[in-house]
């Protein structure tokens, strides 16, 4: 404890340079941590992500849609403890660039309970929906962007056309549910008996079926089980749990990962070299207060760690600052991954990280500092 | 003395003087080349990747969609329709004297990387008669044209590179029948995707599907455009829309590339102040260590004007280094690397615009960081430096 105000006078010597370098070291943190957080925060997300809820899917993208009569089949088969299903239809809002997806469900009360991480329905607005054949529920982030209340009527016009022709599709909103969906900007939810009625093609068939199995350990025998059963019907299935298919979809931004891992190691190298050759500048202008330290009586290991002390303390404290700054500015900077907070083993290893800048830097201005020769140091030789 | 002479000597004696002062300028240098180096790599991505998807585009080439649709995923044109986007005026025709106008039908099926073995979707899409004609840069490097009616495929290199089973005389199970691989192409200058070729109403059967998702149509000239695109929209039962070709690639791309953007700039910019403020502390350094040689020169009559300019010259020549060293480990790394970020393969491209972009900034880096350092040695008070010893 003695040797703190010690350590702040080091610090404080030259107070431009060491802010200088302090917001230095905390811009270099604070992208680590953004960039970091988010290739680890994604990595968790998918983790986290069930395995016993299975997609059913066409096989072929692009190909028929799967009739809804599969319903009883999966209901059927062993190890599944509930299906659902949904449809949807693409639309557009006043402009052409303002697309809305309309996902169309059966709303049952098997959604109050199918994916809360993902949708979320109060019991309410279900009931809502169930009352009215052109009712729909809206995320808050469409009613935000749109402008939209409960009780407004919307005019959609969508690629997927009614029997008379058209493809103008008019909603009641009844209410709202809540949407965590990775990349989705917002969507409204819509009674599948109406899209199935008045469209003119597809009718009778689904998107994708939602498949609970009873046990999450046979998840995969059951998805297995799901695909053999339909090979060769008229349209084939391609079955994965939730999981699987957020593994997938992140693979396929896999080269990002080696982009963040190429900027987060020229952000340290750059910081390296910084802080070790502004060490060593400091030790070099403090060599006559270094050596009447050594007169007064301090060891050499005394003033190697004076200086590594110093160094630290900067460090740190800069990287906190900074790892603390890419925690508010975090959720802007992965807007494209919405839901996701920043994993808090990523601040762990930012400090560690700039605990380790810190020796590294420190550790040849310090020897040096260390192996001063008070003689010498003081004649200025 | 005039302004131009104390320049010069000051800035001679600066340069001189940094010799001696390695780690310093080796700490700008490499702050510099860090922000560059990245700031360019990760332009380079998405200029490569601008680079491969439009690559082949031509201005006389159309495609037709569903009105609204963003993409032909969410695109439908039935059958009969098709005979009267052919008869439409300005679309250029063959040596038969037919339109070239073909209709495409798409879908997403699975495939297996070649190298880990991992599902991966790879687009088949189902054409017309009349693809040698719209596509002449398709040039089969192995096998033959695939005939129409029969389970046979063509795929692009790209396809046999990344994927297994692609090459010619291989089998595909899809649809619970055989279809075989009968030819190998490649695309010109677009290398990035694999896609695969069959005859369209082959396709639509197999599938289960009634109707195309897009008619790619090829103009006279490029000046046919507005009076085909006219003709499309007089006719409202068609409910399609002509865009060019190059239009609706970069459509498809804009997301892609707006993420690309904007991780890039942010990125860079936020390096880009690291290095100033880490180069605005090496100079302050470097003019704490001048001091009495400033105050010698403040006392003799040089006056602050050069001192400043001759410092913030020296920052930018120390910047300048660093800028190219960044620039040119990009370029070596990395032009032509590889990349496949969300399934789209490309080759980064270091270019000389985005180069010069690079070294833009790093000016930049240097004057900035160098103000404060300059103000300071031109603020050096004669006296208390002359004392300090």
């Amino acid at each position: 404890m003695k040797y703190l105000p010690l350590i702040w006078s080091g610090i404080s010597r030259n107070p431009g340079r060491t802010l200088l370098i302090f917001f230095q070291i905390a811009i270099a943190f604070a992208l680590f941590g953004v960039l970091q957080g988010m290739k680890t925060g994604v990595d968790e997300a998918i983790a986290q992500t069930r395995a016993d809820l299975l997609l059913v899917f066409p096989e072929f993208f692009g190909g028929a849609p799967l009739p809804i009569a599969y319903l009883d089949r999966l209901q059927s088969m062993a190890g599944v403890k509930t299906v659902t299903f949904a449809d949807g239809l693409l639309g557009t809002y006043q402009k052409p660039d303002q697309s809305v997806y309309v996902l169309a469900i059966a709303p049952g009360d098997i959604w109050l309970t199918l994916v809360p991480e993902i949708f979320k329905v109060l019991p309410r607005d279900l009931e809502a929906l169930r009352k009215t054949r052109t009712g729909v529920l809206m995320s808050e982030d469409i009613a935000k962007k749109y402008g939209w209340r409960i009780g407004d009527r919307i005019p959609l016009t969508s690629t997927t056309l009614q029997s008379n022709g058209a493809g103008n599709w008019i909603f009641e909103i009844v209410g709202t549910f809540t949407a965590h969906e990775p990349g989705s900007g917002g969507y409204i939810v819509m009674n599948y008996a109406y899209l199935d009625e008045a469209r003119v093609k597809n009718r009778g068939t689904v998107r994708n079926f939602y498949v609970v199995a009873s046990d999450p350990r046979q998840a995969s025998a059951v998805a297995e089980a799901i695909d053999r059963t339909f090979v060769n019907s008229s349209t084939e299935t391609k079955t994965a749990s939730l999981r699987e298919s957020a593994q997938q979809q992140m693979q396929a931004i896999g080269d990002l990962n080696f982009v963040i891992r190429l900027i987060v190691t020229a952000v340290l190298v750059a910081v390296l070299f910084s802080t070790s050759t502004m060490m060593m500048q400091t030790i070099r202008e403090r060599t006559p207060e270094l050596a009447v330290l050594k007169t007064l009586g301090f060891t050499d290991r005394a003033v190697f760690l004076l200086v590594v002390a110093e160094a630290t303390t900067v460090c740190i404290a800069a990287a906190l600052i900074g790892l603390a700054f890419a925690m508010v500015v975090f959720p802007y900077a992965a807007k494209f991954v919405p839901g996701l907070s920043m994993p808090i083993v990523v601040v762990e290893a930012g400090v560690v990280g700039a605990f380790l800048v810190a020796l590294i830097s420190a550790a040849l201005p310090a020897s040096r500092a260390a192996r001063l020769e008070v003689v010498d140091a003081l004649a200025g030789r | 003395m005039s302004f131009i002479r104390q320049y010069w000597a000051l800035l001679r004696m600066n340069v001189g003087d940094l010799r001696q002062r390695l780690g310093l300028v080796f700490t700008i240098m490499i702050g510099v080349a860090c922000a560059v180096g990245v700031l360019v790599s990760m332009l380079a991505m998405g200029v490569g990747a601008r680079q491969e998807a439009i690559g082949n585009a031509r201005p006389d080439r159309v495609i037709l969609m569903t009105v609204g649709a963003q993409g032909p995923f969410q695109s439908s044109i039935s059958k009969d329709v098709v005979p009267i986007i052919r008869d439409l005026p300005g679309i250029q025709r063959n040596a038969k004297g037919d339109p070239i106008a073909i209709s495409q039908v798409l879908v997403f099926v699975q495939a297996r990387n070649r190298a880990t073995g991992k599902g991966i979707g790879f687009a088949l899409a189902g054409v017309s008669s009349g693809l040698a004609d719209y596509m002449p840069e398709l040039h089969l490097t192995a096998g033959r044209m695939f005939r129409p009616g029969l389970h046979e495929l063509i795929a692009s290199n790209v396809c046999v590179r990344t994927f297994a089973d692609f090459a010619v005389g291989d089998k595909r199970l899809m649809r619970g029948g055989e279809w075989s691989i009968v030819g190998n192409f490649h695309m010109g200058r677009t290398q990035g995707i694999c896609v695969v070729f069959s005859d369209a109403d082959t396709v639509l059967s197999a599938f289960g599907r009634d109707s195309y998702n897009q008619v790619n149509v090829m103009l006279e000239s490029p000046a046919t455009f507005a009076e085909f695109a006219n003709a499309v929209k007089a006719n409202p039962s068609l409910h399609v829309e002509a865009k060019h070709e190059a239009e609706v690639t970069e459509q498809g791309m804009k997301q892609f590339n707006g993420i690309l953007n904007f991780v890039s700039y942010f990125v860079g910019a936020i390096m880009a102040v690291a290095a100033t403020l880490g180069a605005a502390n090496s100079l302050y350094a470097i003019v704490d260590s001048r001091r009495r040689e400033l105050a010698t020169l403040r006392a003799i009559g040089f006056s602050a004007g050069p001192i400043i300019a001759a410092m913030l010259s020296e920052s930018i020549l120390l910047a300048l280094p660093g800028a190219l060293i960044g620039a040119g480990i990009a370029w070596f790394c990395f032009n032509g690397f590889a990349a496949s970020p969300f399934g789209f393969s490309f080759h980064l491209a270091v270019t000389l615009p985005i180069v010069s972009l690079g070294i833009g900034w790093a000016l930049a880096m240097g004057l900035f960081g160098g103000v404060l350092p300059a103000l300071r040695a031109a603020r050096v008070p004669v006296t208390t430096a002359l004392r300090a010893v």
